[in-house]
């Protein structure tokens, strides 16, 4: 009996961590899991305009979205933007790090400043820039006007790179200032002992730079890089708020163009593939990342 | 060594220089916004445009609170926050006090489960969420509905920021306190969470901004104007013919102000938490 109930109790014990991970479980597989496999069956059925499956239809959705040409755009301006974007923010987040790392005055504002954007809804920070670049009355072509110049025409339909490259900019106002405070946290962990050993090695700032400060980076650097990429790659409100993909979608992203065909257009075999191709990229690139952090705890 | 400090002084002026143009950069959207919400229509339309006002419309700010329901939007938009924090957080505690405390089968599983959850963006995923939704008989409950997106979209940097911080925590305490008759919750309730305040305070914080700030879902499950949040409630200015901006600028300030200021109470944790939690084992 006492044996019995000894064991009973082993085999509760053993099931509380269980007990413990049950809310985040039930949550996040209810809200994230099951959406991410209703997202796949619907993608291999005819879907009809009210969202209902219809049966299953030989990857016709995919069939039909892979010859599509306008997906290829679409997927060409997603790789642009992502790239683009989190290639010029790093670069521009890692000069801003290592300035804010030395002591200087106005510190303390520089690093409040950069907060700014990183706070700020993106709809509402889209919404301003729409603004700014309106031709008749934006805001920068008030300075233009103001420094003597002529107002141009930001956001020309005929020209559609022309706008996307304006909303790239855009995207990498609001992606620096994450990179920026990622990369000045982990430059704070280096011990100032490598760098005082290196000096009195004679290593001058350059060589400092290229031997301790970017090696010991690499962790941060990996973190910063995969989460924006995520993010950037995701990006929605942006483009949407901007120029919905105008003219003829030619500056959509994957997910403004999945918006549009399944929420506008109804096109729900479109929007689930293009959803599925979509995170099937970002699986990818989850399963590099993954690799690298277990590289990384493995040290 | 002349030369040495010269080059430090061309140094230090590059980075002023840079430091000014992309802080300026930065900000200058911020006072376009400030400037143009104290305009009216004559002065935001006018050719050629101009930066500044040249009769300060503050009842702007007024009126704007009849223009549109702008209580009712920032009451949504403060209960959907408020749930979806408190359920990111009574969820995240206990599992990312279980990863970090305890032993068991599937651990790795679920670390990995959450890396994973962390890939998605609630975007990629509307059409799934929304039949999910319809499933669970939810889809006209949008305060609701965002309430449970939010939660679950915020849950991983929350468990892993928490799980940073909980390693950080000595097991000896919890165990003398356990010895002493306590059970493990309790221990935990006790011991742990004061020792924790300041991680819990990021995650509630940073849950709190990404559920105020969030656009997209809102965007698409919201039907009823009386359900909207900010970010959508600003929507209403951009209208057919023009576009409201004095109003939709006030509103964008009046959404923004607070949540600058909770940031960069958190910034400094925040940081470190969203780089070590990866780190730490």
């Amino acid at each position: 009996m006492n044996k019995k109930k000894k064991s009973l109790k082993k085999k509760l014990k053993a099931f509380t961590p269980y007990l413990w991970l049950l809310p985040s479980a039930i949550l996040l597989i209810v809200m994230v899991f099951i959406p991410i496999i209703r997202t796949l069956w619907l993608s291999l059925n005819d879907i009809s305009r009210a969202c209902i499956a219809k049966g299953w239809n030989n990857f016709a959705n995919y069939i039909t979205t892979l010859k599509n040409p306008t997906f290829w755009r679409v997927m060409l301006n997603t790789v642009v933007w992502t790239v683009s974007c989190v290639g010029i923010s790093t670069l521009l987040g890692f000069i801003l790090a290592l300035i804010l790392n030395e002591k200087f005055h106005g510190r303390k504002i520089a690093r409040t400043i950069l907060i700014f954007p990183w706070a700020t809804s993106l709809a509402i920070t889209a919404g301003m820039w729409k603004y700014i670049y309106d031709a008749n009355y934006g805001g920068l072509n008030a300075l233009l006007n103001a420094l003597g110049f002529q107002s141009v025409n930001w956001l020309n339909n005929s020209h559609p790179w022309q706008m996307f490259a304006l909303m790239i900019v855009v995207a990498i106002v609001v992606t620096v200032p994450f990179v920026t405070f990622c990369l000045l946290s982990g430059m704070q962990g280096i011990s100032h002992d490598y760098y005082e050993a290196a000096s009195i090695d004679g290593a001058g700032p350059w060589k400092r730079m290229i031997h301790i400060t970017i090696p010991h980076l690499r962790p941060a650097l990996n973190t910063s890089t995969v989460l924006n990429v995520i993010y950037v790659f995701n990006s929605f409100p942006i483009v949407w708020t901007i120029s919905m993909g105008a003219p003829a979608h030619m500056t959509d992203t994957i997910t403004t163009y999945m918006y549009s065909a399944s929420f506008k257009q109804f096109d729900y075999g479109t929007g689930t593939s293009v959803s599925v191709i979509g995170f099937l990229v970002l699986l990818a690139f989850s399963l590099i990342y993954m690799g690298m952090t277990m590289k990384r705890e493995e040290m | 060594m002349i030369d040495h400090s010269m080059n430090r002084k061309i140094l230090r002026v590059c980075l002023y220089i840079f430091i000014t143009i992309s802080s300026v950069f930065t900000l200058y959207p911020y006072f376009v916004m400030f400037f143009s919400s104290l305009k009216d229509l004559d002065q935001i339309f006018r050719m050629p445009p101009t930066i500044f006002p040249t009769t300060w419309k503050w009842d702007n700010y007024i009126t704007v609170w009849k223009a549109v329901p702008l209580a009712k939007f920032f009451l949504n938009t403060f209960i959907v926050s408020i749930g979806a924090t408190a359920l990111t957080i009574v969820c995240a505690v206990p599992a990312a006090y279980a990863l970090t405390r305890m032993e068991f089968k599937g651990r790795n599983l679920f670390m990995r489960l959450i890396v994973v959850s962390q890939m998605f963006t609630a975007v990629v995923l509307l059409i799934g969420i929304q039949r999910v939704l319809v499933s669970l008989g939810i889809n006209d409950k949008t305060l609701l509905s965002l309430i449970l997106v939010d939660g679950a979209f915020n849950q991983a940097f929350a468990v892993w920021i928490l799980r940073g911080t909980f390693v950080t925590i000595s097991r000896e305490l919890e165990q003398a306190a356990m010895i002493d008759g306590c059970g493990r919750f309790e221990a935990m309730r006790r011991i742990v969470l004061p020792l924790a305040a300041p991680g819990i305070v990021t995650a509630i914080i940073y849950t709190f901004i990404n559920a105020w700030n969030e656009y997209t879902v809102a965007l698409t499950i919201t039907s009823d104007v009386k359900k909207k949040v900010l970010t959508v409630g600003i929507e209403a200015f951009y209208g057919y013919t023009f576009v409201q901006w004095w109003y939709l600028f006030v509103v964008a300030l009046l959404a923004t102000i607070p949540v600058i200021i909770l940031f960069m109470y958190v910034e400094k944790n925040l940081v470190s938490g969203l780089t070590a939690g990866g780190v730490k084992g």
